[in-house]
């Protein structure tokens, strides 16, 4: 199935883009990460510390809602669903 | 009217489409790009969940004062220094709701809004940390 990744800011610029990322069928939103991860070194810096934990500033939404870190594991993805990516808001 | 542009706005035009005779009051926030040895600031939105996030935020603002009206437009693109980023106005029957309601509008869109800043000066550029996680980490 495929999901639309769309990233922000500096995360933007290290992902390189929005991207559509094809993953199995029933994938959670960390597997989907861990995929974002292996599309450049450079993403995998910008997501993951060295321990393979998402880093602290990264923020989660799936379909326009924010998702909990804790739900990572157990939130499963379906075709066409949009998951976005994030660094804290400095808007106003 | 709440909108995410990258066009400028009038600030009377706004003025003049909020106020309604039953106000007293109209407190109007505009922020601008400041001159921290800038040259040029880029912004960037997730646009969809910032016109709802924002929506969500002048909700708010209408269950905590009694205030009549608010519109909101917040600009993305390239602004050069002195040009206008945000602007709240706020329409009540009397000022301190409307003072409120405009200091809580703006606060809460510093905290959950999706929207960032890139500084760009002669010397490089640099995202603006983002001054909150809006909420869970």
């Amino acid at each position: 199935m495929q999901v639309r990744v769309r990233a922000f800011a500096r995360l933007r610029e290290a992902i390189g883009g929005d991207l559509t990322l094809e993953v199995p069928e029933g994938a959670t939103m960390s597997r989907l990460l861990a995929a974002v991860g292996e599309t450049s070194d450079q993403a995998g810096e910008a997501l993951f510390e060295e321990s393979g934990e998402l880093r602290g500033y990264v923020i989660l939404m799936h379909n326009g809602r924010r998702v909990r870190r804790a739900a990572t594991g157990t939130l499963a993805l379906a075709d066409g669903d949009e998951v976005a990516l994030f660094p804290p808001v400095a808007g106003g | 009217m709440i909108s995410v542009t990258r066009d400028d706005f009038d600030v009377n035009a706004v003025i003049g489409r909020v106020k309604q005779p039953d106000m007293g009051a109209l407190v109007t926030f505009l922020g601008v790009v400041r001159d921290d040895g800038i040259e040029v600031m880029d912004l960037e939105a997730y646009e969809e969940v910032a016109v709802k996030e924002m929506e969500t935020i002048r909700d708010e603002a209408f269950e905590k004062f009694p205030i009549e009206a608010v519109d909101i437009i917040h600009r993305i693109g390239r602004l050069r220094v002195g040009e206008n980023i945000l602007l709240i106005v706020v329409g009540a029957g009397h000022r301190k709701e409307a003072f409120d309601a405009c200091e809580y509008i703006l606060e809460r869109i510093k905290q959950s809004v999706p929207i960032w800043k890139k500084e760009i000066g002669k010397d490089g550029e640099r995202w603006v940390p983002g001054e909150s996680h809006g909420g869970d980490a």
